[in-house]
């Protein structure tokens, strides 16, 4: 082992390799080494709780067994060997949650791929989506999420927010390039399954097929577990087939990633209420070892308001949606109002359009910029002809005969309240004013509907209402329950359900197999480092995220269409080469102080290095004041900046980007390469008075010297001792 | 709302909520944006999603959370 190596990193790429090599043929020590590589990569990544180390001593024991292999035998010593020698290096890891040799930083994950709740490895499958490799970018993806496809339509995009691009200009379109790659994929039969272990004998019971149920049970199924997930509904997908209007997500791309789930061997038994249909004891008796609840939050909150149970025509959002998506295309109404400010109000608010309806106005109570409905999804509502009233309390619903009238409101103005810093709001008296209405769709939120998981005894709740577990396990307070999605976060993201249940199926896995849990949820995983792509500095400032495609309003009032078209493909490449691969740059700005501080050049303009306060980024300046001294180079740890002699042509890159370039020079006498004019000049102001460039020629310092010497014998000889004096 | 997608925050200080788990003291003085707030009925109650530079998303109590920048 290296002397300045980490020697926790050094066992993380030793069991790397030799699990990837193929050299552990016995299956018992594969599955002890990859359990240790797991713990071992938890204590690298700070994430590691105090059983790790004694789960570690007691997995390497393990590999002595009656006809263990030499390969267990030797890999076993071999461990004890580094752990004996470093222990206490793996101890302050676990304690400080720091590397001293930063070696495990090295992998560091991407600011995109930190912020994916499930932990996606965005710049490699960006690098494969910019070559054309769409399928192996899809491999990529699943391996942190079975749902690109839907995510690629869904998704609200977390990594975009992180996205260090966005500092220069606007973020990558990761979500857009995720939907174009899979669709390729699957349109080229390469959206295929990877290999699953096999079957290990222990069978996990997931409650709920939706983006959460569908993650773990995927993850569960790839490593040899049997699943069986119930579902209450007739469709697999839960919120993203029933609450997510066809125009942003099409069925069958759900039914297309569910079919390739099923296609692992998880049984989804539809119709089916946990609890009514079938119970927690016949699950038990029937071989089940650990559980799953991923339910949802499906239940809306009411207004609580007059006239609100007395008409057919008020309807709650999620039911409304639920029974559309499941082929009830009657119009709710011909003047519909829908309240709330959400997603989820949008969402009824635009089927309620396409559904016929000839005015559709959503009730908010506070104001426009207040809205947390993603604001693609506002504008696209109000493109439709969506109407808005802000600032709208409701009161009443009228009505005569069973049918609704008008729907009675209060104006309200924004004001602080006594003690806080939020703006609340408060009725205006008199400012009372009826919306034109015969349907009221309330859209004000979801809660868990707890029914059914009374089996579940020792389970809490929080006060929140939903299921209390440790985020880093997703653990309930029942041995043997696990938990994800909606029932835990309250209504959230799709992406946060997956990254739950993918959570949960790692730890279900150690709970089955007597590991112990992190002590905080795993940080992402980096599984290859793919060289970045080449190209010129302005090609690479000077690339735009292109602009989505819009299905004509018309159509959008009419039908159910995909809104949102797509890229085309060469959009798409040239898209996905705007990432400035942010996995090999970790922006510790060490690059720009050397050519700036110490050097004294300052070519580096790369003002978006720094997260709080970014200033102006040029990659183009570079070329004018770059000497290729390599200073930056040789400081970069991760060698995201190199310098590179290829062609004649001596390059600085960054993570592919082509600072500058400049021609090869060669000594004029022994013809071996010199540093450019540039850096020579540099030199020779530096050390003008120790030597100087004869005769304007170029010459390496060995071939100067030579030079030197033989112009001073010829013009200086050396004299006895005695003329001198 | 308080908080808004986009919103640059810190993580100022621990949350009494129960919601608090003990290894989000880690993220104690850190920076990010809000990537998803409290989507329905603005409770300032409500968990807010957040991701933080270097340590992933994440969904804290709002108590934690001061603003540093707009969208």
């Amino acid at each position: 082992m290296a002397e300045k190596t980490c020697p926790v990193r050094t066992t993380v790429i030793y069991l790397s390799e030799l699990i990837r090599s193929g050299g552990l043929t016995d299956p018992r020590g594969r599955r002890i080494s990859e359990q240790i590589l797991l713990l071992t990569e938890e204590i690298a990544e700070g994430a590691a709780g105090n059983d790790h180390l004694s789960a570690i001593d007691s997995l390497i024991e393990e590999y002595v067994y009656a006809n263990s292999t030499e390969t267990n035998l030797n890999t076993g010593k071999t461990l004890k060997g580094i752990l004996s020698a470093h222990r206490e290096v793996f101890q302050s890891h676990i304690e400080t949650r720091n590397c001293p040799t930063h070696d495990c930083a090295k992998l560091a994950p991407s600011p995109c791929q930190m912020a994916c709740p499930a932990g996606i490895d965005v710049p490699t499958y960006l690098g494969l989506i910019a070559e054309g490799k769409d399928a192996q970018a899809i491999e990529v993806i699943r391996r942190d999420n079975p749902l690109p496809w839907v995510c690629g339509l869904v998704c609200t995009r977390p990594c975009e927010m992180m996205c260090v691009r966005a500092r220069i200009d606007t973020p990558i379109s990761i979500k857009f390039l995720k939907a174009f790659a899979a669709e390729r994929a699957m349109s080229d039969r390469e959206y295929r399954n990877p290999e699953k272990k096999a079957f290990n004998g222990k069978t996990v019971c997931v409650i709920g097929a939706g983006p959460g149920g569908l993650s773990a049970a995927y993850y569960l199924a790839l490593m040899g577990y049997g699943v069986r997930i119930i579902e209450a509904l007739p469709v697999p997908g839960g919120m993203l087939m029933v609450a997510i209007p066809r125009y942003r997500l099409p069925k069958e791309v759900i039914d297309r990633e569910v079919a390739m789930i099923e296609d692992l061997g998880v049984q989804i038994s539809y119709n089916t209420r946990f609890g009514v249909d079938v119970t927690f004891d016949e699950l038990k008796k029937q071989g089940v070892d650990a559980f799953f609840i991923a339910i949802g939050a499906h239940k809306s909150w009411s207004l609580d308001i007059k006239g609100e149970k007395e008409f057919p025509g008020v309807l709650d959002a999620v039911t409304f949606l639920q029974d559309v998506a499941l082929g009830d295309y009657h119009t709710p109404g011909q003047h519909v109002v829908v309240v709330g400010g959400g997603n989820v109000a949008i969402d009824a608010a635009r089927t309620s359009l396409r559904l016929g309806a000839r005015k559709v106005t959503i009730a908010y109570r506070r104001s426009r910029n207040q809205m947390p409905a993603d604001i693609e999804e506002v504008e696209q509502a109000e493109e439709e002809g969506i109407e808005f009233s802000f600032l709208t309390i409701p009161k009443e619903i009228k009505g005569e005969n069973g049918i609704i009238t008008g729907f009675d409101c209060i104006k309200a103005e924004l004001i602080k309240k006594k003690g806080s810093d939020r703006l609340a709001p408060v009725p205006i008296l008199g400012k009372d004013f009826t919306i034109p209405a015969d349907a009221v769709i309330c859209a004000i939120g979801q809660y868990v509907d707890d029914k059914g998981m009374e089996a579940f005894d020792g389970m809490s709740w929080t006060r929140r209402g939903t299921i209390e577990v440790n985020h880093a396990s997703m653990e309930t307070t029942m041995p043997g329950v696990f938990a994800a999605g909606d029932a835990v976060s309250g209504p959230a993201t799709v992406i946060e359900a997956i990254g739950g249940g993918k959570r949960a199926a790692d730890a279900i896995d150690r709970y089955l197999s007597h590991i112990p849990q992190p002590r905080m949820p795993k940080i992402p995983i980096r599984h290859t480092m793919n060289p970045p792509m080449e190209m010129s500095a302005s090609r690479k400032m000077t690339l735009k995220r292109p602009k989505m495609p819009m299905l004509n309003v018309d159509r959008r009032r009419t039908t159910f269409q995909q809104v949102e078209l797509g890229y085309d493909e060469a959009s798409v490449r040239k898209e996905a080469g705007r990432c400035l691969r942010c996995d090999i740059c970790r922006r510790c700005g060490k690059c720009v102080e050397i050519c700036r501080d110490k050097m004294g050049i300052d070519a580096l303009k790369l003002g978006y290095l720094d997260f709080d306060n970014p200033s102006e980024t040029d990659f183009t300046v570079t070329k004018e004041k770059c000497i290729t001294c390599g200073a930056c180079a040789a400081n970069c740890e991760n060698k995201a900046i190199v310098i590179e002699e290829k062609d004649g042509q001596r390059l600085l890159k960054l993570c592919g980007t082509i600072l500058n370039s400049q021609t090869i020079q060669y000594c004029e006498e022994c013809h071996v390469i010199l540093p450019s004019a540039e850096y020579m000049q540099f030199i020779a102001k530096k050390t003008g008075h120790v030597s100087r460039v004869k005769h304007n020629r170029l010459l390496c310092d060995a071939c100067q010297r030579k030079l030197s010497a033989k112009v001073n014998v010829a013009t200086r000889p050396i004299l006895p001792k005695q003329t001198r004096e | 709302m308080q908080f808004q997608k986009g919103n640059k925050i810190e993580v100022y200080k621990a949350s009494t909520d129960e919601a608090w788990e003990p290894y989000m003291n880690d993220f104690i003085g850190l920076h990010g944006f809000i990537t998803d707030p409290d989507t329905t009925i603005n409770d300032p109650d409500a968990l807010i999603e957040v991701s933080l530079e270097g340590k992933g998303t994440h969904r804290l109590p709002q108590d934690c959370l001061r603003l540093i920048g707009h969208p």
